[in-house]
Order: structure tokens, then C-alpha cells, then sequence
């Protein structure tokens, strides 16, 4: 019986060989795969953006419902017809009676609409400037909060941890004479202001050393994550080869080998054919 | 003599897509016929473990899946060993996800843990979900909860769940874990909410960002680390549950060696054509 779960399995597998294919060489299966990818990415993110922050957070604090007994005026009756228009466009979004989870209307949430509306102008060539004001403004916040952040955590509390510790044992000191010697012969090495010779040269190629060590560690990390990941590809591969799932990865690899084969072939009868 | 370094020669310049062939091989080999190799908990899974364990009964623990399907063999393997271990110890956990994908992360790791244990949602554990922003929400986490949070992943209101009685910021946690596969993540919850509020957190973090983090494990802003694959088959030792973690470790142990030989290898063939091209 076709299940979803069968059905997820063989997508899967496709998409997972497909993938895999630009091994051998960038192919339609390959293609399909990336494109699919992009494009299931991006709804699946807007969907997930626009009902967890966009709808609750937004919405629901422009127009919530309203606990009863609340007094309305004519400004309130105002604001709530524009949300019974919306309504009226899409319901799931704009339920009746307003957005639970919110006791007052927050106006100060305009701002974020406007920017976010904004934002979208840039679809409008004629009027795509507004979208500066938008990325000023996330631009603008980012430096802000990541300066704070980065001062605290990586530039004060990280010269605090280069301190050499002299009471505490040989490898102690060690390790910190090594963390001190590296620190400022690897920034010695981004000092362009001053040729690199005589001491000031070795210094800075002791920086480097440091540096190819760092990058070294970082490059055997990531060959070791990549490693992993091909680990949680095969994994599901030999769990959909099995006979509950109809034995997915045999078939589709199959097919792809032969095809694969039959593209390979085709078109290189066609190089041969136009380079004649 | 000559032969042999002819022969050398003309294999260091092999098509890269044998190459390919032979790592796949070393992976799916000890993936099809598996091999029980030793496993031995590094000092920094270690002290993970230890700071864990030394949270008193009730502790309310903020977790944070910050990965997808794209990074779950590394991760999810220690979610579920760091949830065995934070139920079986009776602390209190509050999930949270910065990454859209580290809900259904999520969903399916308590998933689990509510079939090996009795847990009462909203009592044992919550999830409070996903919210784009970024570091601007772990700030939001660290000022102001319910403000960010006024549902949870089940539609539930915020001041309707027990657990949340008295959770107004990161302060009141008692730990912070965060599993993490890359922006925003560990880096963002030491800078925007651990360090400025004095909150003792812990990471288990890909391979890829261990080079990122460790600094802080070495002053202690972060207490120990569980570094890619190795460090979930390590924790799964260390919590006694092995897993699939541990199953994968011969894998990755095979390819390494593969690789580690290939880069040996392809460096002795550069010097060996570097020194013929130079008598040339």
C-alpha cells in the first residue's frame, strides 16, 4: 500500500542519489534534486516564518482578541474593519473575532509592517529605494547588538582567558606561554603598516605557523563533519533498501545508472556529432 | 626504482572520482558489516556529564535545537542522550528552536523520550517552538519571555502551562544547553545570554563549529563540549543508552583512515614530481 512514509522513503532516496550523482558528473538528476531543494526550501521557510512570527506575533499584536467587557470606540471599530476585510481574504490568517494570545492592541507594531512592507517594494523597480530603509534598519540593529556581544564575550572575556596563569602547573604555564606567544604573533602577522623583515618578519611567520595549525585543526573538523554526514545519508540509504520500503535504493539506483548511462552516451554522440 | 616512482607518480594523479568511490566504500563497508570499536569519553564530554549531573532535582534546563535534517546525524544522537540523561536526573526541560527546522528536531527527539518515559507535557517538559530573529531572539529570551513566547508548539497559551509559572527570563534557568549546527547558536547564547546573565550553559555542536567554540570552553564560559559524531557516541556512552551514534563511530573511524592515508599519500607524490620537475 502507497503510504507517506513509503512515499517520503523513495523521495528521498532520489533526492539523496541525486545529489550524490554530480560525483560523476553535474547531470539532470542532479538538477532536479537542487532545484527541488531550492525551491521546497524557501515556501517551507516562509510558511514556517509567516505562521510563527509573522501571523501570533504581528498580527495577533495589531489586532488581538480582545478580552470581552473591553470598550470599543469608533477608532476601534475602524481598525477592526480593516481586519474583517483581511478576513475576508483569508480567514485561516484573520479568524473571526481577532488573534488570540494578546490582551491589547500594540500600534508601536506598525513599524515592523511598514519596514516589512517596505522591504517587499523591492519586487517594484520604481519604488525599490524604500527597501533601503528597511535594510538600514536590520543592518543598523545587527552592528549594534553584535558589537555589544562580541566586546563582551570575545574581546574582553577572551583577553582575560590569554592571561598566563603562573600558578598553576608546568603545562598550565605552558599552555598559556603558548596561547600568549600565538595571540600576538598571529595578529603581529596583520600588521601590514610595517615591512615584514628582520624580527618583525620571523614573528609574524611564527603567526603563521600558529595560523596554518588553526586552519589545519578547522579543515580536519570539517572533513570529520562532512564524513558524519555521509554517514547519515548511507544510513538511511541501507534503512530504505529494505523490504518495507520496496526495496527504494536498489530500484532508483538502477534506473539512475541507466539513465545516467543512456544521458552519457546521447550526449556524447552529440559532441561527436557537432564537433564533426 | 624508476618504475615504482613512475607508477606513483601516475597514481597520484588518478580521476578524483575513484577517490570518491573508495571513501564511500570505507564508509558504507562498516555501515552494512558493523564493527564494535572502543569509545572513550574525552575530558570535555566529560565535564558536560558532570555539569548535568550536578543540577539538583527540579532544575529547569533550557535546551535549544539549532539544527535540521541536514546535520542530524551529528546532533541528534546527543539530544537524545542529553534528554535521557535530564529525565532520568527529574530536571525540567524547555525546549526552544532557533532554527525552523530544530522544531521538528525537537518534536521528534520528546517524541522518543515519550515512549521510554512516563512524561507529562507542560509538567515534565515544554516546547515553546521556533521564532525567526536570530540573535535577536536569544536577547528576547534573555529580557523577556513572554513577550516572544505567548504559545507554545501546541497552540497552548504561555500562562496556561505550569512549568512556565515563574519563567520570566534566561535567569531563571538554571542551565542552558545548546545544540547547535551553526548560526545563531552556542556562539549567540554565550554572547547575548549566558555571559551578560551569569547562566551556566553547555554545547554539543557540530564537527565543523568546534574550532569556533572552543575558546569559550577553555575560559569556562561554556562547560565542556560535545564535538560532532565522536562526542554524541561518547555521551551515549557516558549516559549508558549506546545509540546510533556509537554505531556510526566505526564509519567514521574507516574513513578517516582512508583519508588520512590519501593525504599522505598525495603529499608524497607532490614531492616526488616536485624534485623530478626540479632535476628536469
Amino acid at each position: 500500500m502507497l503510504t507517506a512514509e513509503l512515499l517520503g522513503a523513495w523521495f528521498s532516496v532520489f533526492l539523496t542519489l541525486g545529489i550524490l550523482s554530480y560525483l560523476y558528473d553535474d547531470n539532470p538528476f542532479y538538477k532536479a534534486a537542487e532545484h527541488i531543494f531550492v525551491g521546497v526550501s524557501a515556501g517551507y521557510w516562509a510558511s514556517i516564518y509567516y505562521w510563527t512570527q509573522v501571523q501570533p506575533n504581528l498580527f495577533g499584536r495589531l489586532w488581538p482578541a480582545l478580552p470581552e467587557g473591553t470598550k470599543t470606540g469608533f477608532f476601534h471599530q475602524l481598525w477592526y474593519g480593516i481586519y474583517h476585510f483581511l478576513g475576508y481574504i483569508s480567514s485561516g490568517s484573520f479568524p473571526e473575532g481577532g488573534i488570540q494570545g494578546h490582551a491589547e492592541i500594540r500600534m508601536i507594531y506598525l513599524i515592523p509592517l511598514i519596514l516589512g512592507i517596505f522591504m517587499l517594494m523591492r519586487l517594484i523597480p520604481k519604488i525599490g529605494w524604500l527597501a533601503r530603509w528597511a535594510i538600514a534598519y536590520i543592518v543598523g540593529m545587527a552592528a549594534g547588538l553584535r558589537f555589544y556581544g562580541f566586546l563582551n564575550s570575545d574581546v574582553m572575556e577572551q583577553i582575560k582567558a590569554s592571561n598566563i596563569n603562573f600558578s598553576g602547573n608546568g603545562i598550565v604555564l605552558l599552555n598559556g606561554i603558548i596561547i600568549v606567544i600565538g595571540t600576538l604573533c598571529g595578529l603581529l602577522y596583520f600588521f601590514f603598516s610595517k615591512e615584514h623583515t628582520g624580527v618583525f618578519g620571523k614573528l609574524s611567520k611564527v603567526g603563521i605557523y600558529f595560523l596554518m595549525i588553526s586552519f589545519g585543526a578547522s579543515f580536519g573538523f570539517a572533513v570529520m563533519g562532512r564524513i558524519s554526514l555521509l554517514i547519515g545519508r548511507f544510513n538511511d540509504l541501507i534503512e530504505y533498501s529494505g523490504h518495507e520500503f520496496h526495496n527504494a535504493t536498489f530500484w532508483l539506483l538502477g534506473i539512475m545508472i541507466l539513465l545516467l548511462f543512456i544521458w552519457a552516451f546521447t550526449g556524447k554522440n552529440k559532441q561527436d556529432k557537432a564537433a564533426a | 626504482m624508476k618504475k615504482f616512482i613512475d607508477i606513483l607518480i601516475k597514481l597520484g594523479s588518478v580521476d578524483r572520482r575513484y577517490i570518491f568511490v573508495l571513501v564511500g566504500l570505507s564508509v558504507l563497508i562498516p555501515l552494512i558489516w558493523p564493527i564494535n570499536i572502543p569509545i572513550r569519553a574525552t575530558q570535555q564530554s566529560q565535564n558536560v556529564f558532570n555539569a548535568i549531573e550536578g543540577l539538583a532535582p527540579n532544575s529547569k534546563v533550557l535546551v535549544s535545537f539549532e539544527y535540521g535534517p541536514s546535520t542530524k546525524p551529528e546532533i541528534h544522537p546527543m539530544s537524545l542522550a542529553l534528554l535521557r540523561q535530564l529525565f532520568e536526573n527529574g530536571l525540567k526541560v524547555y525546549a526552544t528552536a532557533l532554527w525552523p527546522d530544530g522544531l521538528f528536531m525537537s518534536a521528534d527527539a520528546f517524541g522518543t523520550m515519550e515512549s521510554e518515559y512516563d512524561l507529562e507535557y507542560g509538567v515534565d517538559y515544554v516546547n515553546l517552538g521556533f521564532r525567526p530573529g536570530n540573535e535577536a531572539v536569544v536577547k528576547g529570551i534573555a529580557a523577556d519571555i513572554p513577550t516572544l513566547y505567548t504559545t507554545d508548539t501546541r497552540g497552548i497559551q504561555i500562562t496556561a502551562i505550569p512549568m512556565m509559572k515563574g519563567i520570566h527570563d534566561v535567569k531563571d534557568f538554571d542551565f542552558v544547553f545548546s545544540l547547535s549546527a551553526g548560526y545563531p547558536g552556542t556562539k549567540e547564547w554565550v554572547q547575548y545570554a549566558c555571559d551578560p546573565h551569569n547562566v551556566p550553559m553547555s554545547t554539543g555542536c557540530t564537527s565543523i563549529q568546534v574550532t569556533e567554540v572552543i575558546p569559550y570552553v577553555e575560559h569556562g564560559q561554556v562547560k565542556g563540549i560535545l564535538a560532532g559524531m565522536p562526542g554524541a557516541a561518547e555521551y551515549e556512552k557516558l549516559v549508558n543508552h549506546p545509540g546510533l551514534a556509537t554505531g556510526m563511530m566505526a564509519a567514521q573511524s574507516f574513513a578517516h583512515l582512508v583519508i588520512v592515508a590519501f593525504i599522505i599519500f598525495g603529499n608524497i607524490t607532490y614531492f616526488v614530481q616536485r624534485k623530478r620537475d626540479q632535476k628536469k
